[in-house]
C-alpha cells in the first residue's frame, strides 16, 4: 500500500463522554482515497461517534487523527470549518432545514466560503448556486428545487442532504446510518446514489450501516466496533458467519433487506 | 415521601375544616372578622396539631396497606405496578377525595357567601318599585344611544393602538431576554444557569402581578392617561412574550444544528440557518396574539385610568348612563370580535 494513498490516519481514537461512558476505546485503522469504507457493529458500539469525532461535532479525548498527513485531531477555530468543510456528514435524520426550499437546503453546503453577512441576506456566489443546482440534477431532485425541503419524502430529503453534503466540495463524506430510517427501496436508491458518487466522482466514503447485506454490495472495504473496539477490517466477502456471530453477539440472525 | 406529606395535608386540611365548623357553628365564615382574628392562634396551633395527627394517621394506613390518595399521585412506578386493580369504591383514596371535595364544597359555598333568595328574589331584577333593577339595566344596555358612537369609535381606536405600541415595544426586549431565558441554552455552565434562574423568577413576578395593578402604578408614575395604561400592558407582554418565546427555543429540533454545523458554518450562520427558520413562524404567531390579548386587557386597564375605552366606560357607568354604557359595550365586542377572528385567521395561515 502506498502511503500516499491514505487520506485518512486514525490511531488509537478514544472518546469518553463526559458522564463517564467510554464509547472508542482506542481504535485505529487508515483510509484510503477513493474507498467505499463501511463501519458496521451494534448499536452503542460507538460508531456514531468515530465519525462524529472525526469531523469534531465531538472531541476526541485521546489518540490521532491525520488528514492528509495533516494532524487535525484538536483544531478550533478557522481550521475546524476548515476540517468540517472538507469532511462532509449526511445523518440518519437528514437534519434539513425544513422550512426552506431544496435549493436554499444545499446553498448551505456554501456557507463556509461565504461570508456571514451575504449568507444571512441570502447571497450566494453565481458558481455556488450553478454547482447546487447540477448536484441537485445529480441526484435526481432538480424538478422540486423551490419546495420546501419538508415536503420530501424521506428518501427525497436524504438525497438533498448529499447534494448539500457535495456543495461544499469534500475530500471525504461521512454517513452516519444513511438509510436507517427508510424503507427498503428507498434505502436502494440512497445507496445507489453515495455509490454513483463514489465511483464517479472518486469522493471517499464512510458509511455506518446496520444491514450487513447492504455492506455486501456496496462496500469496498468493512470494518466493524464492538463495545468501542475495532473487531474487524478485511474485506465484505471475509465476513463468515463466524465473524457476524463476533461482531453482533451470538445467537443473532442475519436479517435481508431486499 | 411526598405522598405522605400530600396526605398529612388532607387530612390536616379535612380535620380542621370539621374542627371549625364544630367548634364555631356553620356559617362562621360569615361571622364577624373580629372572631376570626382572635381565634387564629388557636387555629394555627392545631392546625400544627393536625398536621402530625394526619401523618400519624397515614402512617397506620400505611401499614394497613391501605391505597391512600398520596401514594395513588406520588407512589413509585415499580410499586405501583405491583398493586391489584379494584373497583374504584374499594380504594381508600375515592372516599379521602370524595370527603375533600365535599367539605371543599362547603366551605366554598360559605366563602362566596351565595344567596339564593337574592338570585331569584323579586327586587333585585325589577327594583322596588318594579322601575330599574337588573333588569333595567339590561333593557337600557341593548338599547344603546348610539349618539357617542363617533366619541367611543375614537375611544377604542386608542385602545387598539396602546394594545399595539405595548406590543411593538415588548418584542425587541422579549426577544433578546428569551436566549437567556431558554433552559437548553443557559444549562452549559452554573453562572449561566444563574442568570436564566434570575430572568426566571422575575419574570414570573412580574407576570403574577395583574397588568390592572401596574396601570394603577404607571398612572402615579407618568400621570393618567393611555401612556400608563400602554406602560403597564408592555411590561405585562415583555413577561408574557418572553416566556413563550423561550419555550419555543427549548423545543428547537437539534438536527438542523448539527447538519448545518458539520458544512463548517460558523456560530453566527449556525444559529442563522438552522435556529431562526424554526422559531420565527412561532414567534409571529404568539406576538400576534398577544397583540390581540393587549386589546382586550387596554380595555381593562382603562378602568383605572389607563386611557382608552376602558375609561369613557367607566366615566359612564359612574353616571349611571347604560344606554350610553351599551354603545361602548357593543365597540368593544365588535373590535374584540375583529382581531380574534383576525389573528387566529393569520395565525393559522402562517403555520
Amino acid at each position: 500500500m502506498n502511503s500516499e494513498d491514505v487520506i485518512l490516519k486514525i490511531q488509537d481514537l478514544e472518546k469518553t463522554y463526559p458522564n463517564g461512558v467510554q464509547a472508542l476505546k482506542g481504535v485505529s485503522f487508515d483510509v484510503k482515497k477513493g474507498e467505499f469504507l463501511v463501519v458496521i457493529g451494534l448499536s452503542g458500539s460507538g460508531k456514531s461517534t468515530l465519525l462524529r469525532c472525526i469531523n469534531h461535532l465531538h472531541e476526541p479525548t485521546g489518540g490521532k487523527i491525520e488528514l492528509n498527513g495533516k494532524d487535525i485531531t484538536h483544531v478550533h477555530g478557522g481550521d475546524l470549518k476548515r476540517l468540517r468543510q472538507s469532511v462532509a456528514m449526511i445523518f440518519q435524520h437528514f437534519n434539513l432545514v425544513e422550512r426552506h426550499t431544496v435549493l436554499k437546503n444545499v446553498l448551505t453546503g456554501a456557507l463556509s466560503r461565504t461570508n456571514t453577512l451575504s449568507s444571512m441576506l441570502g447571497f450566494f456566489s453565481a458558481e455556488d448556486r450553478q454547482m447546487a443546482l447540477e448536484y441537485l440534477k445529480l441526484v435526481g431532485i432538480a424538478p422540486k428545487a423551490n419546495y420546501r425541503a419538508g415536503q420530501l419524502s424521506g428518501g427525497q430529503q436524504q438525497r438533498v442532504a448529499i447534494a448539500r453534503a457535495l456543495t461544499q466540495k469534500p475530500e471525504i463524506l461521512l454517513a452516519d446510518e444513511p438509510v436507517a430510517s427508510l424503507d427498503p427501496a428507498t434505502c436502494h436508491t440512497v445507496m445507489d446514489h453515495l455509490k454513483k458518487i463514489n465511483e464517479d466522482l472518486g469522493l471517499t466514503i464512510i458509511c455506518n450501516l446496520h444491514f450487513l447485506s447492504l455492506v455486501r454490495q456496496y462496500a469496498t472495504r468493512v470494518i466493524a466496533l464492538r463495545g468501542g473496539e475495532l473487531v474487524f477490517n478485511g474485506s465484505p466477502k471475509d465476513i463468515t458467519n463466524e465473524w457476524f456471530e463476533k461482531i453482533y453477539g451470538e445467537g443473532a440472525k442475519e436479517v435481508h433487506v431486499n | 415521601m411526598k405522598s405522605i406529606i400530600f396526605d398529612s395535608l388532607i387530612f390536616a386540611y379535612i380535620f380542621m375544616v370539621a374542627f371549625i365548623y364544630a367548634y364555631l357553628g356553620p356559617f362562621v365564615v360569615r361571622g364577624d372578622e373580629d372572631q376570626w382574628v382572635g381565634l387564629l392562634p388557636m387555629i394555627g396551633l392545631s392546625l400544627i396539631l393536625f398536621l402530625i395527627l394526619g401523618a400519624g394517621l397515614n402512617l397506620l394506613l400505611k401499614r394497613g396497606r391501605l391505597y391512600t390518595l398520596g401514594a395513588l399521585l406520588f407512589e413509585a412506578e415499580h410499586i405501583k405496578a405491583n398493586r391489584i386493580p379494584t373497583p374504584l369504591t374499594k380504594n381508600f383514596w375515592f372516599y379521602q377525595l370524595m370527603i375533600a371535595f365535599v367539605f371543599t364544597i362547603a366551605v366554598g359555598w360559605d366563602a362566596t357567601e351565595i344567596k339564593l333568595y337574592e338570585l331569584f328574589g323579586y327586587e333585585g331584577l325589577f327594583g322596588a318599585d318594579g322601575q330599574g333593577g337588573a333588569l333595567g339595566i339590561f333593557l337600557s344596555l341593548v338599547n344603546p344611544n348610539w349618539q357617542i358612537l363617533p366619541q367611543g369609535i375614537l375611544a377604542i381606536i386608542e385602545t387598539i393602538y396602546i394594545a399595539f405600541m405595548a406590543t411593538i415595544f415588548a418584542i425587541p426586549a422579549a426577544f433578546f431576554l428569551s436566549f437567556f431565558a431558554a433552559k437548553n441554552i443557559m444549562a452549559g455552565n452554573s453562572v449561566l444557569f444563574g442568570i436564566y434562574l434570575f430572568i426566571r423568577t422575575v419574570l414570573n413576578v412580574t407576570r403574577s402581578i395583574e397588568p390592572l395593578i401596574w396601570a394603577i402604578i404607571f398612572a402615579v408614575w407618568v400621570g393618567i392617561g393611555p401612556f400608563s395604561g400602554m406602560l403597564a400592558l408592555m411590561l405585562h407582554s415583555i413577561a408574557s412574550l418572553t416566556k413563550q418565546y423561550s419555550e419555543i427555543i427549548e423545543c428547537v429540533n437539534e438536527g438542523p444544528i448539527e447538519g448545518i454545523q458539520a458544512t463548517g458554518a460558523n456560530f453566527i450562520q449556525t444559529i442563522w440557518y438552522a435556529v431562526v427558520p424554526q422559531i420565527i413562524l412561532p414567534y409571529v404567531s404568539f406576538t400576534i396574539y398577544r397583540w390581540d390579548i393587549n386589546v382586550r386587557m387596554a380595555t381593562i386597564i382603562g378602568l383605572v385610568g389607563g386611557g382608552g375605552i376602558g375609561t369613557l366606560l367607566m366615566m359612564y357607568q359612574g353616571q349611571a348612563l347604560w344606554r350610553e354604557v351599551g354603545c361602548l359595550a357593543f365597540l368593544i365586542v365588535i373590535a374584540v370580535w375583529a382581531m380574534d377572528t383576525a389573528s387566529a385567521y393569520i395565525r393559522e395561515a402562517i403555520k
